[in-house]
Parts: C-alpha cells; structure tokens; sequence
C-alpha cells in the first residue's frame, strides 16, 4: 500500500463498495448503449466510472486494477471523441472487460490480490483485444482523414452550409420530368418575389447532356438563389409546395436566422424532446424535412441490412438541412434535458449494523409504550390517557421510519438481470425481452441481498429451459422474440414475486414418468397438474435431456426452494403446455415487526400476524367435535385446534372461536379459546433450543411482562395440506 | 492549520485525503463534485481547495474558472488550488495554470507529497 504511515483500511473498503456501484453503472449503460450507441451522456458515464475506478485503484497501489481499466479508459477515450465507432463488437468486448474488472477487484478484496493463472490470461487476452481495436482504429482513422477533407473541400464549393450574408440561400435542383407533371418551374422562382427578393440567381447547367442525348422535354437546370426576405424557413417552402415531390429543396437561413434559432433552443421549456421534434419546432427544420430525413434513415439501414440505424442529426447534416451549429446546440440541450430526467440520487451510507441496533431499540420502545398503555387504562386517568395515546401514535410512526429505513425496491436487483437474459440469449441463439413490473416494490435489504442468487437461478432457467428458439416459436405463431417477466408486488401482507416466460412450458409428461422412476408417486395415482409440477423442486429432479453450462443438472431448484424457504417464504410454480411457466415466489414483508392479533388458549398466548387474519367467529361445541371441517357460511373449511396441537390441558371455555387465516391462496381455521385484540409486536427470535420447533416462528413479550408464541402459519397450512389433502384454496390459482 | 476543501467523485480519493489532511490537524470538507464544491463554498471559507480534474456535473476546471471569476465567489478569488489529475496532461495543465491553479498532483500520489503541497501553499 503506498499510503506510507497513513492507515488507508477504511478508504480501501470504500473502495471496494463504490467500485462495485461503479461497475452497476457500466453494466446499466454498456445496456443503454447497445440500444443507441449515439447516447452521449451513456458513454460519458460509461468513460467517468471507468475512470473513477482507475484512479482510485492507483491510490491504494491495486496495479493489476489499474493497469487494465487504463487500457479500457483508452479505448473510451477514443469512443468519447469519435475516433473509434462503437459497434456491437466493441460493447461485447466491453461486457467482458467490465466482468475482469469485477473479478480483479473481487480478488483484490478477498486474496490481497494473487492473481490465479485463468484470471491473469484472461486480463491478458482482453488487453490484446482491446489492443487491436486501439492500434486498428487509429489506422482506420488515419486512413479517413482525407476522405473527410474531401467532405469539406465539397461543402466549400456548395457554398458551405451557412450562408454568410444576411440573405437566404435557396438550393433547387429539379426532377427531370418536371415539365411533363404540368409545372413550370420559373412561375414558382418569380413568385419568390412576392414575399421578398431575389437578389442573384445563378443557374446550374452542369447535367445538361450532350445534344445527341438531349431530351428538349426534360429539365436540366439547377438553380441557387440569393433571397432577401423577414420570412420563416416554412414560407419559403410553402412557394414550393406543390412541387415538393418533383425537386430537391435546400433552404440555407441567414447569418442571423441561425442566431435566432441558437436563441430559441436556449429558450425552449424543459421537458425531453426528439431531435427532430426539437428542430422542429424551434423552425429550424420543416416538418417535411424531417420526414424526409426519417424516411432517408429506414431507407438506409435497410440498404445495408444492419440493425444500426444512423443517426438522425447526422442524416440531417448530410443533406445540408440544418446548419452543423445548430444542431450541435440542439444535441446540447437534449443532453441536459437527459440529465434532469435522472433522478439525482442523495444517499447517505450506513453501516447496517447501526440501523439494526435502532430497530432492536425500537422494538424495545414499542413493548414499553404498550406496558404504560395498559398501565395508564387501569389508573383511568383521562389526561394521562390521552398522552398515551399520542405517544403510540408517534412510536408508531417512528417503527414504520425505522423499518423504511432497510426497505429498497427491489428494482434495482430486477435490473441486474437485463445482462444476464442479454448474454444467456446470445449464447443459446434466442432472442428474448426482460419485461419488469412493479421494480419500486420495496422490500427489507437483507431479504433481497438473500433473493439475488435463486432468482438468479430462476430468470436462467426461464431462458435456458422456458423460451423456446426462434424458429420454434415462429412454427406455433408466437412472436420470434419471447419475453420474460419479472414482477413484484404486494399482497395480503406478503411480497409477491414471478417470474413468468412465454415459453414452452413444462411438459407434464416427462415430469409424470421422472416422478415414477424416482418413486415419488405411484403408478396410476392420480395427481393433478398443480401438485405434480412441485416435483421439479426436489432434489436430483431434472428432465433435460441435454446438461448445458447452465442448468440441467438437477441441482438448483431444491437449492432454490431451500433459499426460499429459509426466507421463511414460499414457492409454487404453475404451467401451461406450450403458453409458458409461472414461477411465484412468496415472502414475509419484514423479518422484525408485525402487526399481530392476540389470541388466547387455556391461559397462554400466541400471536398470529394480522395480515394474515381474515376473520375470527365464535363456534360452538357441536360444531368442532369429532369432525376436521367446520362449516363457514356453507363452504368446508379445514381447522386445527391449538389445544390438540400444542397439548395444552386445562378447562375448555363455553364458546370456543375459530380465526381464519389466508396464507399463499390457502385457507384455515384456527380454533382458539378466545381473541384478546390486536398488537404491534416484535418477533424475537426463540433460543437454540427452541429453533426447530414447527409451528412456532417466534417469540415476543407482552405489555403486562408475558411472554406470547408467535405461530407460523405458514407452516401450519402446509402441514394441515399434508394431513387433508383439502385445503380450499381461496380462488383460481393462477391471477395473470 | 487550515481549512480546507476536496472536491472528488471517487468517494475513496476523498476519504484517503481526507484521512491525510486530518491527521495533520487540518479541518476538511468534502464536496462530490464541481457543483457541490460551490454550494460548499457558501459557507465558512477555506484556506485550500484541492480539486479532482475529471467528474460528472461540472468537472474541476470548470469549477476552478468559476471560483476565480464569479463575483459570487469573490472572497476566494486568491484561495490556493491543487488539482488532482491521472495523467500529466499539458494542454489540461495550461487551461488549470491559466485558471489559477497553484498545483498539480498525479494520481497516484503520495500522502506526503500532498502533506508537502498544502505545507507549501498555506
């Protein structure tokens, strides 16, 4: 380290978090640049994390970091100041070298920076890559230079594209057969004079053929007008209307015109805009210009058969529409307009230990503040009442802050998955679409930080397994591209999320006859689709025929439902031959607090989290004995009675009552001696000892000093699933 | 000792001079940016402002020519500049000098060759 006396620990671990942000960035715009690599502002950001990264990396004497990112700064550099163009090649290999980057300061922040032999001939194979690109491209950009000149010694001779006076400069040239559509091209060069005046006309007769080959029906001439007039651009393209189809128009403002136009750009409110919108609008361009422009741009791209279309304002500078000055001004604008659209993040790190000692204090604030509450209801004493409940009311605000604190939306994760469908669909020749919905959905950091990995898992295989080539989709009558959907949102306080294609779906088959010879289900049983399907998350459970680096081993969706499932989540998968595959993930919204409803058996207290109490009602004796089903309001609903299950004895009350719970589209009774009211409570966790009891996910203390269970009611449907086979699932399983 | 202000996107440069110039007694104010260096500059004033070259919003010569000659800023118009740059770049330099800057570090640079440069300018 070559910080000398100076201990540097703590910088360097800033180091390694804003490189790891800074390599976000170059993923999110690598991403926007292969969808338009003209994005100034994208290759900007893409130069200055590189850049950040390199010279943050020399500080703390990281040289293999160093070394590489100055090689890939070099490359932008050139891409920055246009010398070098940046194709689909050039951002592939960046991909690449952004991944080396992430390794070597991976190694960096965990060996101390030994480099293993794969990561060392790997940095050197893309240092030789990006090489080649600098050493060929400064060939190629010599080679260009003249022919640029070129360009310039023929904008010269046009007269440049600015004209230099305070006159317009007005370009026609004439389609040959002008005289057979009926037009006579000096009535409109006269007219000219109505709304100003002609101050020169010089006539262009260089395509006049020989006299053999001379058609004296035909129109050779071009003309270039001097024009003096106060008029708009559109005017003087009005005179021209009617023959606007059988001539080639080129209106060249005055001097001051332009100086009008830069004004008006300045001026223009501040919302985005298209390029050519913006022209537009400004006067600068006339609307057929632009449509003509656009049509020149499909055109071409056509021609070449590439999917890279050029670039609008250079189309325009080509066909001398709008002078370079101002559209260089236009660009500007746009850029700061793309600027003020992105939402300027204002952070502040912390380190998560701190929030989660605040949210255990919190915690502790809320048991207090329902101790005085009850204290304060015996002593019946109005004053004293009152301040108690604005005081709940604050801590409860306070506890929703608190716990805001950890939330992040989950976007950002969703995100980072829009590379891997990239590089998973150029690898298997497909082409697929990440679709995201509900990316603002926040859930607590840790769980996401623990959802990464199997959704990871999960979007692969969707690519992988899920969408179907291209050539098979376009047999069934599908869209070539397939899609994959990643959603998030919220219900009946869990965190829902899917992960949904338009694949092939599972095919039940295959699955029927693996479950068979696995022994996981008898010949002849019948088994409904839904259940069936489960299988596929069983260990050692895989139908593909062909392993690929990806999937198919048979591995990773047990680890999936087990990383789930630890998340004290659930997971289900639903398909539909040939239309696609659901996979929907279930969640808890938060791991430390939750709203709870008290209830009480023989004595003890439990705790069922109230997001998930549908209702509570007395039930008689009659109505629970001897029978697994109560009748609720004419449907059967499965039950269990606490008593039964945790082996309490003690007197049964007159009326016993029954909470119905709705956990992931299932429904249960709970039957319970009787209902206290609902608590804001604070899941402590149970000792070792205590850990693997089922049916209890937690502990929490009481305003009176009591210690309540809180059930898991999660477990408790599945394990009722297990005992009746049932549970009333509470609607159509599959909402699209 | 002094007062004094560094201005630089990469949140590690900022805490390794920050680290450096406090141990030495200075007072330090950090600022992200050319754009946020000026809001900082509202404030109490400083001594030194040492001043990353290359970064987003408004990049350092932009922010040293702004320092020097909006009358906004006038009180600064004489407060030292170090700039921090990865290469030695001489057009880069001539535009800094002519701005006013009073001192160039290379990145990497030695904590003491920073010490030495804020040593020798307050």
């Amino acid at each position: 380290m070559s910080g000398g006396n100076f201990d540097l620990s703590d910088a360097v671990q800033t180091f390694f978090i804003e490189s790891s942000e800074k390599l976000d960035e170059i993923d999110s715009c690598l991403l926007r640049l292969e969808k338009d690599s003209e994005d100034y502002e994208s290759i900007n950001e893409l130069f200055r994390a590189v850049h950040t990264i390199k010279g943050s990396s020399g500080m703390f004497g990281f040289d293999n970091i160093e070394e590489f990112t100055h090689v890939v700064e070099n490359i932008l550099d050139r891409v920055r100041n246009k010398e070098c163009p940046l194709d689909h090649d050039l951002i592939s290999l960046l991909f690449e070298c952004r991944d080396c980057i992430k390794d070597l300061v991976d190694i960096y922040e965990e060996d101390g920076g030994v480099l293993n032999a794969d990561l060392e001939s790997e940095k050197n194979n893309l240092t030789r890559e990006l090489n080649k690109y600098l050493n060929n491209e400064m060939r190629t950009a010599s080679e260009n230079k003249p022919a640029e000149n070129k360009n310039e010694n023929i904008l010269v001779e046009g007269e440049s594209n600015v004209s230099e006076n305070e006159n317009w400069h007005i370009s026609l040239r004439f389609d040959p057969d002008i005289f057979k559509h009926g037009f006579d091209p000096f009535s409109f060069i006269s007219y000219l004079n109505e709304i100003g005046e002609i101050v020169a006309i010089r006539t262009i007769d260089e395509n006049i053929p020989s006299d053999d080959e001379m058609d004296p029906e035909k129109c050779y001439l071009g003309f270039e007008i001097t024009f003096k007039g106060n008029v708009k651009k559109e005017t003087i393209e009005d005179v021209f209307d009617f023959i606007i189809d059988d001539c080639q128009l080129r209106i060249i403002p005055p001097r001051s015109a332009i100086n009008d136009y830069l004004d008006l750009i300045k001026d223009l409110p501040e919302s985005s805009m298209q390029l050519g919108e913006l022209l537009v609008s400004i006067g600068s361009l006339t609307r057929s210009e632009l449509e003509e422009a656009l049509r020149k741009q499909n055109e071409q791209s056509g021609d070449t058969g590439t999917q890279e279309k050029k670039h609008i304002g250079d189309i325009i500078i080509e066909e001398n529409m709008v002078s370079r000055e101002i559209l260089d001004a236009a660009l500007e604008r746009q850029q700061t307009f793309k600027k003020i659209d992105i939402v300027k993040k204002n952070l502040i790190k912390i380190n998560a230990d701190k929030v989660d000692n605040l949210i255990n204090l919190v915690g502790e604030l809320i048991i207090t503040g329902s101790n005085i509450k009850q204290l304060s209801e015996k002593n019946h004493d109005d004053v004293l009442s009152d301040s108690v409940i604005t005081m709940t009311r604050l801590i409860e605000d306070i506890r929703d802050s608190t716990m805001n604190i950890r939330m992040v939306p989950i976007g950002e994760t969703f995100r980072k998955f829009e590379r891997t469908v990239r590089d998973l669909s150029r690898e298997n020749g497909k082409d697929v679409e990440l679709v995201i919905n509900g990316g603002d959905t926040e859930l607590d950091k840790s769980l996401i930080d623990k959802l990464s990995d199997p959704l990871m898992h999960l979007v692969r295989n969707a690519v992988d397994h899920g969408i179907d080539t291209p050539e098979e989709r376009l047999k069934k009558g599908k869209n070539k591209k397939g899609t994959v959907y990643l959603n998030a949102y919220y219900e009946t306080g869990n965190i829902v999320i899917e992960i949904e294609d338009d694949g092939n779906g599972l095919n039940r088959d295959k699955i029927y006859k693996k479950a068979l010879s696995s022994g996981l289900i008898q010949e002849n049983s019948a088994i409904s689709d839904s259940d069936l399907y489960q299988f596929i998350f069983e260990p050692g459970f895989s139908t593909a025929e062909k392993i690929t680096n990806i999937s198919g081993r048979g591995v990773g969706m047990d680890v999936v439902r087990k990383n789930i499932e630890a998340l004290r989540g659930t997971i289900f998968l639903d398909s539909d031959a040939g239309e696609g595959t659901l996979v929907r993930i279930y969640l808890p919204l938060t791991l430390a607090i939750i709203d709870g409803f008290l209830v009480q058996v023989a004595g003890s207290y439990y705790v069922i989290p109230l997001d998930m109490v549908l209702e509570c009602s007395e039930v008689s004796k009659k109505e629970v004995e001897g029978s697994d089903f109560i009748d609720l309001r004419g449907e059967l609903l499965p039950f269990i009675r606490l008593r039964q299950y945790f082996n309490v004895t003690g007197e049964l009350p007159e009326k016993e009552n029954v909470v119905v719970v709705e956990y992931a589209q299932k429904m249960i009774g709970i039957v319970i001696d009787k209902p206290v009211g609902e608590l804001k409570t604070v899941i402590k966790p149970l000792g070792k000892v205590f850990r693997n009891l089922k049916w209890i996910s937690g502990g929490t203390i009481l305003g009176s000093g009591a210690v309540a269970l809180i059930l898991d009611i999660q477990n408790l449907i599945q394990t009722v699933e297990k005992s009746s086979s049932t549970v009333r699932p509470k609607e159509a399983a599959v909402k699209k | 000792m002094g007062r004094i202000l560094i201005v630089d996107d990469a949140a590690a440069i900022r805490q390794v001079v920050n680290h450096v110039l406090t141990s030495q007694g200075h007072q330090v104010t950090e600022a992200v940016d050319g754009l946020d260096g000026l809001s900082k500059l509202s404030g109490d004033g400083f001594d030194l402002i040492v001043c990353d070259v290359n970064m987003p919003n408004m990049d350092g010569i932009q922010f040293l020519k702004t320092v020097k000659t909006d009358k906004e800023y006038a009180s600064y118009r004489f407060t030292p500049f170090v700039m921090l740059t990865t290469e030695s770049n001489d057009k880069m330099k001539a535009a800094g000098k002519e701005a006013g800057a009073k001192a160039w570090l290379i990145k990497p640079f030695q904590p003491n060759a920073l010490l030495d440069a804020v040593k020798k300018l307050i």
